[in-house]
C-alpha cells in the first residue's frame, strides 16, 4: 500500500501539477513528466475508440507488474491521475477527494490562471494532509 | 464476463493473427494492402467477384498451404463480412439470439495499428516510470479490459475483454505454449517473421477457440 504520485493533467494535454510522495519508482526529471502526461493524454483518447463494445470512457486504470496508474477524467476535461501500488484499495475515492481539494483551493483561486501550472501553497498543504508528505 | 477478440502482433509491428468472440462493435474489412493474407477471414478484403480462382483466396491465403487443399474441404471464398466458417473445425456453434453489429467506424487495419500504438507507448511509459525492466500488463475503460503478453522472441498477444475480468496473462501465455507452439512454430507450412504472411490456419484457429470457449470466463 503506497501511493507513489500525482499528476493534474489539463484538458489539453498539458501537465499542471506534479508531486511524488513515497520512493519506488523512478526519479525523471520534470520534462519527462510533460512528455509522460502529453502521452497519456493522446493513449487516453484512442483507448476510447476501441471499444468491441458500444461506446467507451477513455481508460481508466493502467497496470503494470507492481503499480498501476488511476484516471479520473473530470466534465471539464481535466485529468487527475494517481500512482499507486496495485494493492491500494481505493485510488478512486481518493482521485474524488483530490477533485474536491482542486475545485476549492485552485478553481476558487482568484490569482489561478486556467489552464496553466498550479502554484498554490494552499493546495499542497490540503494534498499534504490528503495523502502526506511523501 | 466474456472475452471479445485476440490479435498477434509479431516483433516488425505488424498484425499477423486476429480472432474475435462476442463482439458487437466490428471495425470494417480491411483496405487492400492494408494486412496481410492469413491473418483473419473475418477482417481481410473482399476479393474481387469476377474471380474464378478462389484457390488464392481460400481461408488461408498461403499458396503454400496444402492443410485445406489435401483434406478435400472446400474452403469458401471470403464474400461476406458475418459469412460463418465453412470448414468443419471451424464451425461455430450458433447463437439463438443474434445480435447487432455496428461497425467501429474504422478499417481493421486502422484498428490494429491503434491497438499497436497503445500497448507500444504504455509499455514504454510503464518501463520509463518504474525504471526498472517492467512490463505493462493490462489496462481498463468502463467497456472493455485489454491485457498483454510479450514472448522473448518479440511477439505479442493482446486480448480485449469485458471490464470484470481478472488479469488475463496466464491465459495469453496458455495460447503461446499450447496452440502457438504446435500449430505455428512447429508447423513448417507456416513462415514465420515473413513480413508478407499471417500465422493464421485452421488447426491454430479452432484450437484457440476450443481453448478460449473452455475458460471459465468466457460465458
Amino acid at each position: 500500500m503506497a501511493i507513489y504520485g500525482l499528476w493534474v493533467i489539463n484538458k489539453a494535454g498539458g501537465l499542471v501539477y506534479q508531486r511524488n510522495f513515497a520512493d519506488g519508482l523512478a526519479q525523471l526529471t520534470s520534462n519527462e513528466y510533460l512528455v509522460l502526461a502529453g502521452t497519456l493524454h493522446g493513449i487516453h483518447a484512442i483507448t476510447s475508440r476501441l471499444s468491441p463494445m458500444g461506446s467507451s470512457s477513455g481508460a481508466q486504470v493502467i497496470e503494470g507488474e507492481s503499480f498501476k496508474m488511476t484516471i479520473l477524467l473530470t466534465a471539464s476535461g481535466t485529468k487527475f491521475v494517481v500512482l499507486t501500488s496495485l494493492a491500494e484499495a481505493s485510488p478512486d475515492a481518493l482521485l474524488q477527494k483530490v477533485y474536491e481539494i482542486y475545485s476549492d483551493a485552485v478553481m476558487k483561486n482568484p490569482f489561478h490562471t486556467p489552464e496553466m501550472p498550479i502554484r498554490s501553497e494552499g493546495f499542497d498543504t490540503r494534498i499534504t494532509a490528503l495523502i502526506g508528505s511523501g | 464476463m466474456t472475452i471479445h477478440s485476440l490479435y498477434i502482433y509479431d516483433r516488425h509491428c505488424t498484425c499477423v493473427y486476429y480472432q474475435d468472440w462476442h463482439r458487437t462493435r466490428r471495425p470494417k474489412p480491411a483496405v487492400e494492402g492494408g494486412i496481410l493474407p492469413a491473418v483473419s477471414q473475418a477482417v481481410s478484403p473482399s476479393p474481387h467477384l469476377a474471380n474464378s480462382n478462389a484457390s488464392v483466396y481460400s481461408g488461408y491465403g498461403s499458396p503454400r498451404n496444402t492443410l485445406s487443399s489435401n483434406t478435400g474441404v472446400v474452403v469458401a471464398v471470403n464474400d461476406m463480412l458475418n459469412q460463418a466458417p465453412s470448414t468443419p473445425l471451424l464451425q461455430s456453434p450458433t447463437s439463438p439470439n443474434p445480435v447487432v453489429l455496428t461497425s467501429t467506424g474504422l478499417a481493421f487495419d486502422e484498428e490494429a495499428k491503434l491497438v499497436y500504438g497503445v500497448i507500444l507507448s504504455l509499455r514504454n511509459m510503464i518501463k520509463k516510470l518504474s525504471g526498472r525492466d517492467e512490463q505493462f500488463v493490462n489496462y481498463r475503460t468502463s467497456a472493455y479490459k485489454l491485457h498483454l503478453f510479450e514472448t522473448m522472441s518479440g511477439y505479442k498477444f493482446v486480448m480485449l475483454t469485458d471490464p470484470a475480468a481478472e488479469s488475463l496473462r496466464f491465459v495469453l501465455r496458455q495460447i503461446y505454449v499450447g496452440p502457438f507452439l504446435e500449430y505455428v512454430v512447429r508447423n513448417p507450412l507456416v513462415q514465420m517473421d515473413s513480413r508478407e504472411h499471417g500465422i493464421d490456419n485452421e488447426y491454430f484457429r479452432a484450437s484457440i477457440d476450443r481453448m478460449v470457449r473452455g475458460l471459465s470466463v468466457f460465458p
